[in-house]
């Protein structure tokens, strides 16, 4: 009897755990059915083409405008402003952290860096508001430091540790015998990871990046507060820009359910969902690559 | 286990749920007024429940339309295609005004500027004046601070001067933040409620409100004077409304109840509001 | 031809790493000692027991602290089960065929999801199908869907951990899967699973973007807590307040204050985190 009520309560927890696994492919599932009915509702109205092309975004005047190029435009800006910040400074600090960090300092930095991802984005736009906008107005001379530099810079933090930790782990996973090799051929230290190392975790690194990027790209509240929201095609890092995500965040609040603005507002979820997932797949794609150093 | 049961327990404690709580959402202009309202009516009638958000006047009519409110203080009337809205959904609504206010027009306070007329005003908003040179001494490009499109202070303005923002304005998501613009830009130019600048004594060293003419050879008024609010003769002056699902009004009644009564009316004309009398 | 090591040169090789880190732990140290040293002096036992009055210009921000710890609380509910389930589905049952590919791949692509997708998600599902309407529940439910595939990942990791020695240990004393898995195989890999919660938790206490639209309320003015209404949130109160408040001169000593403890209670968790990975590393040893 006992026995058999074990053998059921097994086959019942079997079945809990299996459904699990398969909500898990419908949530994903769901996500993606939410984005592409809303887009392809959107798209009813609005020719595709207009939609990526368009100049303008301006869905309130009396011709709305759903033009997704300023707003492409200045999610591009301030993601590459912010990944010319932090691959430099994460690949610098990765390198220093693996090859010439002792034991100890090893265990105050790695600690550090986790501390800076833990802090929530909205405390890290909070000091775009109050350190790096006048830091910025100030050394330029400008009436507000909203914009594209600020945001860019923000987005830097944010992105740095998930760029460091994934660049120190393909740094320290390069195998010894590439290091003695070089080093025996007389190489010195750095002459070993410029031409040795970084090569051999090139795929890694490239992974960190891509990963930094989807984060950067995805991060809405620092942008929101912090690059002063004007939908223009910028011009330049001091320009007022409003990202993909601050639109989102912006106008969801205000758009009646089921109307094409809301729908329109899909839509940009939609592009914003594929450019993550492309960068994510990229990324995936290089830290299998690197995976093959751990069987060397 | 035990600890499981402790925490199952403490949830539930919380889990109760209330459904005489009042959700308002809305207008920015009218957040700050009505959190301070709630407050001070929540001293007297303990057992109001309210809970306030901003967002600006679209948010709050949309929603009312989506069922997420009861209240949505507007700066702006219904327009047409909201009512049919409404209409197709077999919403009921009733309109309540409790304030007057006034939309300032304010610059830094060294910009030689201290009236203008309402043509150009428009043309700066839409961008076809973009220097102050063309109107002014000074020489500087013009910064325009203004509101998203859900507010509905900024589709008072658009409304009132029959034009479209420049796509070069700045989106700031209220007015605090125009404020803050203003006063650190020696060439902005932005909208804002006039109570809030009236609230903000430190606002005032800063920047300066302009007086609006119709034409340039009007007199010009200015939106700080209750002789002329009381006189509607400042263009820009509108009531503020609050939209109640008819469904929710005896729930709501009461609050509304305080907002009219002398103590209300008292603190609304504190934030910067006028009170016109029923006409 | 360049054997000579010219030790200037390895010195200014070292020294432009070293710079670079040095740069990283300046962010780090200017954002904390922005926090601490404006956020101080707002901080006392009345700002964290007292409700916001006065238009948010004084008093305290119990509400907002009330309405994050309810909130992770719930997310809590929602996603260790579903997720320790799940990993315990991927490590100890999955078949590695296509269908288990597909949904490691789901689960990695979903950690890469930004947040405010998400938001509009739980909009979709919790506010309007579900009809919860605005409310705690609905955030705390997006909140919980956002954590889900952290937990799944490191639960697996910890699960992984364990040998399968162990496994095969119990069923050959006639132990069923199950309560292999219950006895054995989770007691021991409890530190992993715990450490993968309590960082998670720490995130999910921080975001704003989810709670936008799924119920956090500029301002509560009783008893909050209820499962059917809205909230206020400490990260959304902080967003509020530098942005759309009145007198932002007024309240940006408590927003640095409302900065600070959230940085504090972030922080206090992740140290919890470091805790019990550091006491299992060495009961491992």
């Amino acid at each position: 009897m006992r026995y058999r009520t074990r053998i059921l309560i097994d086959k019942l927890f079997k079945g809990i755990f299996k459904t699990t696994g398969f909500l898990v492919l419908a949530l994903l599932g769901g996500i993606f059915a939410m984005l592409v009915y809303n887009s392809v509702s959107f798209f009813l109205d609005i020719k595709p083409l207009d939609f990526i092309t368009g100049m303008e975004w301006a869905p309130t005047a009396k011709v709305p405008k759903y033009g997704m190029l300023p707003l492409i435009i200045s999610t591009t800006f301030v993601t590459l402003g912010a990944m010319i910040i932090a691959i430099p400074l994460g690949i610098g600090t990765a390198a220093f952290i693996s090859e010439y960090a002792g034991k100890r300092l090893k265990n105050i930095l790695k600690p550090a860096i986790e501390m800076l991802a833990a802090i929530p984005s909205v405390v890290i736009g909070f000091l775009g508001i109050v350190v790096v906008s006048p830091g910025i107005a100030n050394m330029a001379d400008l009436p507000n430091g909203l914009n594209a530099l600020n945001g860019a810079i923000l987005l830097a933090i944010m992105a740095l540790p998930t760029i460091i930790t994934v660049a120190e782990d393909a740094i320290h996973a390069v195998p010894n015998a590439y290091k003695e090799a070089s080093y025996g051929v007389g190489a010195t230290k750095w002459q070993t990871l410029r031409k040795v190392i970084i090569p051999a975790a090139a795929p890694g690194i490239i992974a960190a990046v891509m990963l930094g990027v989807g984060r950067a790209i995805g991060e809405t509240m620092t942008v929101l507060m912090a690059t002063g929201n004007a939908s223009l095609i910028p011009s330049g890092m001091f320009d007022s820009v409003k990202t993909m995500t601050a639109t989102i965040a912006i106008e969801m609040g205000e758009v009646p359910y089921q109307t094409t603005h809301y729908y329109a507002l899909y839509a940009i979820a939609t592009v914003l969902f594929f450019m993550t997932l492309f960068a994510n797949l990229v990324g995936e794609f290089f830290i299998n690559r690197f995976r093959k150093y751990h069987a060397v | 286990m035990k600890k499981l049961l402790v925490v199952i327990g403490l949830f539930s404690f919380f889990a109760c749920s209330k459904n005489s709580s009042v959700k308002m959402k809305g207008s920015d202009t009218e957040v700050n007024l009505a959190v301070n309202l709630a407050e001070k009516y929540t001293e007297m009638n303990k057992d109001f429940s309210i809970a306030i958000s901003g967002g600006g006047s679209g948010l709050g009519i949309t929603s009312l339309l989506n069922g997420q409110a009861d209240i949505a203080n507007s700066s702006r009337p219904l327009s047409d295609e909201e009512i049919e809205q409404f209409k197709n959904k077999g919403i009921e609504i009733k309109t309540v005004v409790f304030a007057e206010d006034a939309t300032a027009f304010i610059v830094h306070k060294e910009l030689p500027l201290d009236e203008i007329d309402l043509e150009t005003l428009g043309k700066i908003l839409d961008g076809k004046i973009k220097n102050w040179s063309e109107i002014t001494s000074k020489n500087l490009p013009i910064n325009i601070y203004g509101r998203q499109s859900s507010s509905g202070t900024h589709s008072f303005v658009k409304k009132k001067l029959k034009i479209e923002f420049s796509n070069a304005a700045k989106e700031m998501t209220g007015n605090a933040q125009i404020i803050e613009g203003v006063k650190a830009d020696k060439s902005g130019i932005g909208y804002v409620g006039a109570g809030y600048v009236a609230h903000d004594p430190a606002a005032n060293t800063a920047i300066k409100i302009l007086k609006i003419k119709e034409k340039p050879t009007s007199v010009a008024y200015s939106p700080i004077d209750a002789n002329t609010i009381n006189s509607s003769l400042y263009f820009f002056q509108r009531p503020l409304y609050q939209f109640v699902l008819a469904e929710s009004w005896e729930k709501v009644k009461p609050f509304i109840d305080f907002e009219k009564s002398e103590k209300g009316k008292k603190m609304i004309e504190e934030h910067g509001y006028y009170i016109i009398e029923d006409k | 031809m360049q054997y000579k090591t010219n030790k200037l040169s390895s010195v200014i090789e070292w020294g432009t790493l070293l710079s670079t880190t040095l740069i990283v732990c300046f962010f780090l140290i200017v954002i904390i000692w922005e926090i601490v040293s404006k956020g101080a002096s707002s901080l006392s036992w009345e700002f964290i027991s007292k409700v916001p009055s006065e238009g948010m210009t004084k008093g305290g921000i119990l509400t907002p602290i009330i309405g994050t710890v309810l909130l992770t609380l719930i997310t809590a509910l929602f996603a260790i089960p579903f997720g320790v389930c799940c990993a315990i589905y991927l490590n100890e049952y999955a078949e590695n065929n296509w269908l288990t590919r597909t949904i490691r791949a789901s689960i990695r692509n979903l950690s890469g999801v930004p947040s405010i997708i998400y938001g509009l998600f739980g909009l979709a599902l919790f506010v309007q199908a579900l009809q919860f309407g605005t409310s705690l529940i609905a955030a705390g439910l997006t909140l919980g869907l956002l954590s889900l595939p952290y937990i799944i990942t490191t639960t697996e990791e910890a699960l992984k951990r364990i040998p399968n020695s162990t496994r095969e240990a119990a069923l050959a004393v006639g132990a069923t899967k199950f309560e292999t898995i219950k006895d054995v195989v989770l007691p021991s890999a409890m530190s992993g699973i715990l450490t993968g919660v309590v960082l998670t938790l720490s995130r999910a206490a921080g975001e704003t973007a989810p709670i936008l639209f799924t119920g956090a309320a500029f301002y509560i003015n009783g008893s909050t807590g209820y499962i059917n209404q809205e909230f206020m949130a400490l990260p959304y109160h902080l967003y509020m307040l530098s942005t759309q408040h009145q007198s932002i001169d007024q309240v940006r000593p408590i927003a640095y204050g409302t900065a600070l403890v959230l940085v504090i209670v972030v922080f206090l968790l992740n140290l919890t985190a470091f805790y019990i990975r550091y006491k299992y590393r060495k009961n491992e040893n």
